[in-house]
């Protein structure tokens, strides 16, 4: 266990002290199918009938077969390496289909680089994982099954052995697929599953439908805020055709900052992916299992610009997915707020767009209350409850925030001010030269 | 919407209506462009107690008897109405060459998702994306603008051919001139309007349409009807070169 990782798991421990104990240990049973398991009806206010025809895959279409098929298998812990880890494990239906810990926990108790995002829509991302390095649910599912800190199986051919032995699930696949079991048709069942988990629905939705009594006061004003003065749709844009708040690309916010040492890094990844030949499955196993996985996007397209780059996530239901950000690093959505109004994190590969916001605390507070609105009327109750605690913290807690950098009183747009990158200039490597270049052979 | 199947329109004939010289009242305008005033448009008194509807031309017109003021005709007959002043138009002008209005051309709308259509069959495996954050685009982006595009297209479609949604207060619509957007020749703005008695915007034109033939009031600039039917009308004119001042 490398330092970073030996602080990494004191963190986590901590935070599961914090926030209750308990809530995940090596023993922990795979998560029951209950009722927000169920797939979810596409009548809901809001739901895009046009996107929802062009993500259906023409090769995998929606049956309702296969569908309970992959609901099965999702919820099947036989699907890791000892009988402990399944699909929902991480993607806890009650918990937003995300497991609310800063990084996700597989087999034999370890802990992976990155926080655990949520399947609610996630069959519109045009791509998946923090980096995007699946094109589909179907390719995002291949990974966890087979990642050795994940769920652990060995390879393909052990997952289909193991459900070929299990006759239910023998007698499933032949009905569904016309087969016996086959590591793509596990793959499109769950991917047919996840595809059924759609949270639209809410006071937003209803607020832009027309009822303009959907949103309080505080939410409108934050509705404003949103497209103004906090810059948030420049990547978390709303549109009636696409009404997830994302853009689906890759920004270097600066969250990896604090601790990634960027250039050496993308040296090395570019050596181990020469050396391991750079296939998906050695690009996941960086991201999840290495320091390597600061890098993000950079890991899948070893593009310089997109060193530290991360997915920028949909803000719908976010009251269920706490912590934040692709490590998990923030507890409150208050804690990422402030990380935006300061301008992010500086780093050589800062994305352009991420300036001071000069956002009060009144401000911020309706950005907050306005992202509560994104949540859909069945998860409410239970956002509402997740918003009041972390409401209470941020009255006490705010270890992002730092209002001179915000209001723009020092760093780059402060006094002092000196190059196009701040008070922590770049090297001059950084500066010149491409790391793809510098690294692998 | 049924969409008038009239294949024949005057260039240059449109439906005035007295609503007096309310001209672009509210408007924030250049102050040498608009500080001349625009010659008023004037309607004869009705003789038999009902309303005066007028041609564009300033000349032809017809009273229908029975309509009280601020009270709009039903589409049918203000198509009935509209249709007579164009026949009547079209009598005292045998010479006057007519542009064809081919309504079943097929719209912008129809053409471009066609071309989407057969650009996306292949079942091509879908890749990651490539490039740079700001420079690159998915295939799903255009996809997405273009459903944004017709959707704003669409709306524009809906005033056009909406006597309500464009404020008339006798009934009258854009395309019971001007069916399918015919004769609105937006490729040729700007240019010298007779009615203006000034260089007009495509836009401005709307407005004294608006305003007159329509007997609404004026939109702002940015009214979303304004904006749509701006959108509406200049699709339908795809490929057409600019060909500004033409008349």
């Amino acid at each position: 266990m490398s330092v970073r990782s030996f602080i990494r798991a004191l963190a986590i421990a901590a935070f599961m002290a914090f926030s209750g104990g308990g809530r995940a240990s090596a023993t922990m049973p795979a998560p029951k199918p209950d009722e927000l398991a169920q797939p979810k009806s596409v009548d809901q206010p809001g739901f895009p009938e046009q996107l929802y025809k062009w993500v259906i895959p023409a090769h995998n279409p929606q049956s309702a077969a296969k569908v309970a098929l992959g609901k099965e298998l999702f919820f099947d812990p036989r699907l890791s390496v000892d009988n402990t880890v399944a699909c929902a494990n991480c993607h806890d239906p009650d918990k937003g289909f995300t497991d609310q810990l800063p990084t996700s926990m597989g087999v034999h108790g370890k802990f992976g680089q990155r926080n655990a995002p949520t399947v609610l829509d996630a069959l519109f991302n045009i791509e998946q994982f923090w980096d995007g390095r699946a094109a589909t649910l179907e390719d995002q599912a291949e990974q966890p099954i087979l990642n050795p800190i994940e769920m652990g199986m060995p390879d393909e051919k052990t997952v289909v052995a193991k459900l070929d032995s299990i006759p239910e699930y023998k007698a499933s696949f032949r009905s569904v697929f016309g087969s016996d079991p086959a590591y793509a048709s596990v793959v499109a069942a769950i991917a047919a599953y996840e595809r059924t988990q759609i949270a639209f629905d809410s006071p937003f939705d209803r607020y832009m439908a027309g009822d303009s009594n959907a949103l309080t006061a505080q939410q409108k004003r934050g509705w404003a805020i949103f497209n103004g003065q906090g810059r948030c749709m420049s990547c978390h844009g709303w549109n009636p055709t696409r009404p997830l708040f994302t853009d689906d690309r890759f920004h270097n916010i600066g969250v990896s900052a604090h601790s990634a040492n960027f250039v050496p890094h993308a040296r090395e990844a570019l050596a181990l992916l020469a050396h391991g030949g750079g296939g998906a499955r050695e690009i996941d196993r960086l991201a999840i299992s290495t320091d390597m996985s600061e890098l993000g996007r950079f890991l899948v397209t070893k593009q310089p610009h997109d060193i530290g780059a991360f997915r920028t996530m949909d803000l719908r239901n976010l009251y269920l997915t706490e912590p934040y950000f692709h490590d998990g690093s923030q507890a409150t959505i208050w804690d990422t707020l402030d990380h935006y109004n300061k301008g992010g994190v500086q780093n050589p590969y800062l994305d352009g767009g991420i300036v001071p916001l000069g956002l009060s605390g009144q401000q911020e507070d309706d950005l907050a209350a306005f992202l509560l609105s994104l949540t859909s009327q069945r998860y409410m109750a239970q956002a509402e409850k997740e918003y009041q605690r972390q409401f209470r913290i941020s009255r006490t807690t705010r270890p992002q925030r730092d209002t001179a950098a915000a209001m723009g009183l020092k760093g780059r747009n402060g006094p002092g001010f000196s190059g196009p990158f701040g008070d922590i200039g770049p090297g001059q490597a950084a500066m010149n030269e491409n790391p793809a270049s510098l690294g692998g052979n | 919407m049924p969409k008038s199947r009239i294949l024949l329109i005057a260039a240059a004939a449109c439906i005035a209506g007295a609503a007096g010289a309310r001209y672009f009242p509210s408007r924030t305008v250049a102050p040498v462009a608009y500080a001349q005033s625009i010659p008023a448009h004037t309607l004869p008194s009705p003789t038999s107690g009902g309303v005066v509807i007028e041609l564009c031309d300033g000349v032809t017109h017809t009273e229908v008897k029975g309509l009280k003021p601020g009270e709009p005709m039903s589409r049918e007959e203000a198509l009935a109405v509209t249709g007579r002043l164009m026949a009547e138009w079209r009598r005292k002008h045998p010479g006057v060459p007519w542009q064809m209005a081919e309504n079943d051309q097929p719209s912008a709308m129809a053409a471009a998702s066609g071309a989407a259509k057969s650009a996306a069959s292949p079942a091509s495996p879908p890749k990651l994306q490539q490039g740079d954050t700001y420079a690159s685009f998915h295939e799903r982006d255009y996809k997405i603008w273009k459903a944004q595009t017709d959707a704003f297209v669409a709306y524009g479609d809906q005033v056009f051919h909406s006597a309500k949604l464009l404020g008339s207060t006798i009934g009258v619509s854009c395309d019971m001139c001007h069916p399918n957007a015919a004769n609105t020749h937006p490729e040729t703005y700007p240019k010298y309007q007779e009615q203006l008695q000034r260089v007009a915007l495509l836009r401005d034109m709307i407005d004294w349409c608006i305003e007159n033939p329509v007997r609404g009031a004026t939109l702002q600039p940015n009214d979303p009807r304004m904006r749509a039917l701006e959108a509406y009308i200049l699709a339908q004119r795809r490929g057409v070169p600019l060909d500004y001042g033409k008349h």
